[in-house]
């Protein structure tokens, strides 16, 4: 057989000649028609544990819905900035996306009508939703009066203990209702065991170099950064007040450590619990379920009790970190997306199996009543933690959302590092970044001529 | 009807233009992506975003602001900080490998080579990661293990430690790279010149000055330059050590600012700001180490 034509005819010969057909025939792909009859979801999410649970959960989804193609993909830690770019440049942004609680302010900025997100509030009422849910787990995703978000967990926290090392130095840590009552026990714990003057082994583990630990501190309290009109609180009393409390765990009554490494999920804030040094940590929901993961080693030596309240029938419980789930203003077809959104947040089955698998308790009250959530937990020797964190539920304080979040955080880990470190007091460093914060968020206002606020 | 003649005028027309179109690609592609995105950060730079939809025009006031930010300046400084590390430390360390592995009496030279090579194959984020377990206060290998100072240093956790950390840090992974210039300009220096200078009584060191430094320059500047333009974007090293620029800003330096200030603080405008300052410092240093090492001077 002869070929039609002679390869070694065509201008530039033959490499060059099979190149260009290999280019013709990717370009018919790239331009041939797309398959019409499927819908297509784009799903982002940027927490490799959330996509193990979708993936596993989407041939379920898939069973119900032939016609659609879910594409879930996670980007990890650098997903907020893709989205941001793509909601800043009007394309490519996913039709489903969940943001993670320190990243939502920055989507908040500007006119309310131009947040990126659709506004749920409709929905949840008409459908009958919202009294289903903790209410108060729906302000950070919320402004104005719109809601962004649903949220993924309740994120309780709770004081995680070495039951053993602290019945060592006799101390019944069941018996601990406020926090006067941890000082007097933690002193009793913090101990320099071998003698040469150094302590070896410290009551808890505090963050002193950015807000996490103590904003559980102050929203256990009632207080906040924002309040919930937006404005800044962060140097009233209660917030002074909490700071010089939580200075005072290292200085004064030296019961506390500053964490090991850059945040509690260090593998050197393992290593120094794994020793011993570490006798307590306040924990939300996901913390223990990373613990569990992380440092299965030490199953069986940790227990939980509420954290001490600030007086007695006080607050015993504060919520740290969380998720929301929403649909972008890109999205095409949002009835869909609002039907995959509630498969994956809303369904029991799906809540049941993700306190299995992270120990993260759903906002649904509908899921509470599972035999899963009161089961014995292993890894606390037997203590059914599900019962606890669903005891604390209505108790969780709210945390108010504000677009200036993410540079009020970033000022305030200076601040708190600043006042743990003694070189300002707590009242000079917060009275200061409260005034700081007020003239961003004054000099906005005054170019922009808005006045975004949070009142309901 | 065409002639032959007119045929030909249109082949030599095509002839003109030909080179145009080859070299075409490029220059679409680097107007797309580097002029137009260069043009408008400029612009960008005299307004501020109002949202994600409208921005509005500042003028200098972007500039004005970031000049009495004092975390601008705390940036600047760490990142200066550095950018002397490597200039004092890293370079001389490299160019003393490169010396000793050029020596006659050193054994398994290859090896050698691509092991202080390897550290710049790894991504600077899995440096980041390791170096953090290194470091750590009480579990690290540095604390633990040799103990130097007789006590425990927060090398992550104080202040005054952390950018000296990022540098050591940056020592390990860039001194084995900047060795393979400082080697093959040493390589490329005739030994008949050290020949002439042993007649002439001249010792190690006479040599290492009057001729290993001065048939070095043109290396010495070109790492000299690529090594402070990188000192000056320095990013995702001290952001993963330090988790953003913890602790009190310790870790900050000027690109981690822009970014901070571009995606979590949504201040795109300010952001462009920083951006072309610190293209403007980095352009007056670049020439400025030039000029001084003799690069523009004529032979």
């Amino acid at each position: 057989m002869r070929f039609p034509y002679d390869p070694e005819n065509f201008p530039l010969g033959k490499g060059p000649m099979v190149m260009l057909i290999l280019f013709l025939i990717s370009c018919l792909f790239i331009f041939a028609p797309a398959d019409e009859a499927e819908k297509e979801l784009e799903f982002w999410v940027f927490a490799p544990t959330h996509y193990e649970e979708y993936q596993a959960r989407l041939p379920i989804y898939k069973t119900s819905h032939p016609d659609v193609n879910v594409q879930l993909i996670n980007f990890g830690g650098t997903m907020h900035d893709k989205l941001l770019t793509a909601l800043l440049s009007d394309f490519g942004a996913p039709d489903i996306v969940e943001v993670e609680i320190n990243s939502i302010g920055r989507f908040l900025k500007g006119d309310i009508d131009e947040v990126g997100f659709v506004d749920l509030r409709p929905r949840l009422e008409s459908e009958g939703w919202l009294d289903q849910f903790v209410i108060s787990r729906f302000t950070p995703w919320s402004y104005g009066d719109k809601i962004f978000g649903i949220p993924h967990d309740l994120h309780p926290v709770v004081l995680l203990y070495r039951d053993d090392l602290f019945k060592t130095a006799g101390v019944e840590m069941a018996e601990i209702e406020t926090w006067d009552d941890f000082i007097v026990a933690a002193k009793e714990a913090t101990r320099d065991l071998d003698g040469d003057g150094e302590i070896d082994q410290y009551a808890i583990v505090l963050d002193n170099k950015t807000e996490s630990d103590y904003m559980n501190l102050l929203l256990q309290r009632g207080g906040g950064f924002f309040d919930v009109k937006g404005n800044v609180i962060i140097d009233s009393e209660i917030a002074i007040q909490t700071l010089e409390f939580f200075t005072s765990l290292f200085n004064e009554y030296k019961i506390a450590t500053p964490v090991y490494g850059t945040w509690h999920g260090d593998p050197s804030n393992y290593a120094a619990m794994q020793d011993g040094k570490i006798l307590s940590i306040l924990a939300p929901d996901w913390y223990v379920g990373l613990l569990q993961s992380q440092v299965p080693q030490m199953s069986g030596k940790w227990k939980a009790i509420s954290m001490p309240a600030w007086e007695i029938g006080g607050r015993r419980t504060t919520t740290r970190g969380g998720t929301m789930i929403g649909i972008t203003k890109q999205c095409e077809n949002p009835d869909l997306a609002w039907e995959l959104l509630k498969f994956t947040y809303f369904d029991r089955s799906s809540l049941i199996n993700r306190y299995e698998t992270t120990l993260i308790i759903p906002p649904l009250k509908a899921a509470w009543d599972a035999e899963a959530l009161k089961q014995p937990l292993e890894y606390l020797g037997g203590q059914p933690l599900g019962e606890l964190f669903i005891e604390l539920a209505p108790e969780l304080p709210p945390r108010y959302q504000n677009p200036y979040w993410s540079e009020a955080a970033d000022l305030l880990n200076d601040a708190i590092f600043a006042a743990v470190t003694q070189k300002q007091t707590p009242r000079q460093v917060l009275t200061e970044l409260a005034e700081k914060v007020r003239s961003i968020i004054a000099k906005d206002k005054e170019r922009w001529g808005i006045v975004a606020t949070n009142e309901n | 009807m065409k002639t032959k003649r007119d045929r030909y005028t249109l082949w030599n027309q095509q002839q003109k233009f030909a080179p145009y179109l080859f070299i075409a690609p490029f220059f679409i592609l680097f107007a797309l992506f580097m002029v137009y995105p260069l043009i408008s950060s400029l612009v960008m730079g005299f307004y501020e975003m109002r949202g994600f939809k409208s921005r509005i025009f500042v003028g200098f006031e972007n500039f004005t602001d970031l000049f009495r930010d004092p975390i601008f300046w705390k940036s600047l400084l760490n990142t200066t900080y550095f950018a002397l590390g490597t200039l004092l430390l890293q370079l001389p360390i490299a160019l003393f490998l490169a010396i000793l592995l050029n020596a006659k009496f050193v054994k398994g030279k290859n090896f050698l080579r691509l092991a202080f090579f390897t550290p710049v194959l790894v991504a600077g984020v899995f440096v980041a990661i390791i170096f953090n377990l290194i470091y750590d206060q009480r579990a690290g290998l540095i604390n633990n293990e040799f103990l130097l100072f007789g006590k425990e240093i927060g090398w992550l956790s104080n202040p005054r430690y952390v950018m000296l950390a990022v540098i050591l840090t940056g020592v390990w992974q860039w001194a084995g790279f900047n060795m393979i210039f400082f080697l093959a300009g040493l390589q490329g220096i005739r030994q008949e010149l050290y020949e002439a200078a042993a007649v002439d009584g001249a010792n190690w060191w006479q040599s290492f000055i009057h001729i290993t430094l001065p048939s070095l320059r043109p290396v010495i500047a070109f790492v000299v330059v690529v090594s402070m333009i990188g000192s000056f974007q320095l990013f995702d090293l001290p952001f993963i050590l330090t988790n953003g620029g913890e602790p009190a800003d310790a870790g900050t330096t000027i690109v981690m600012y822009l970014y901070k200030n571009g995606f979590q603080f949504m201040r795109l405008g300010y952001a462009a700001t920083i951006g072309w300052v610190l293209f403007i410092i980095i352009a007056i240093i670049s020439i400025a180490q030039l000029k001084l090492l003799g690069i523009f001077r004529e032979e």
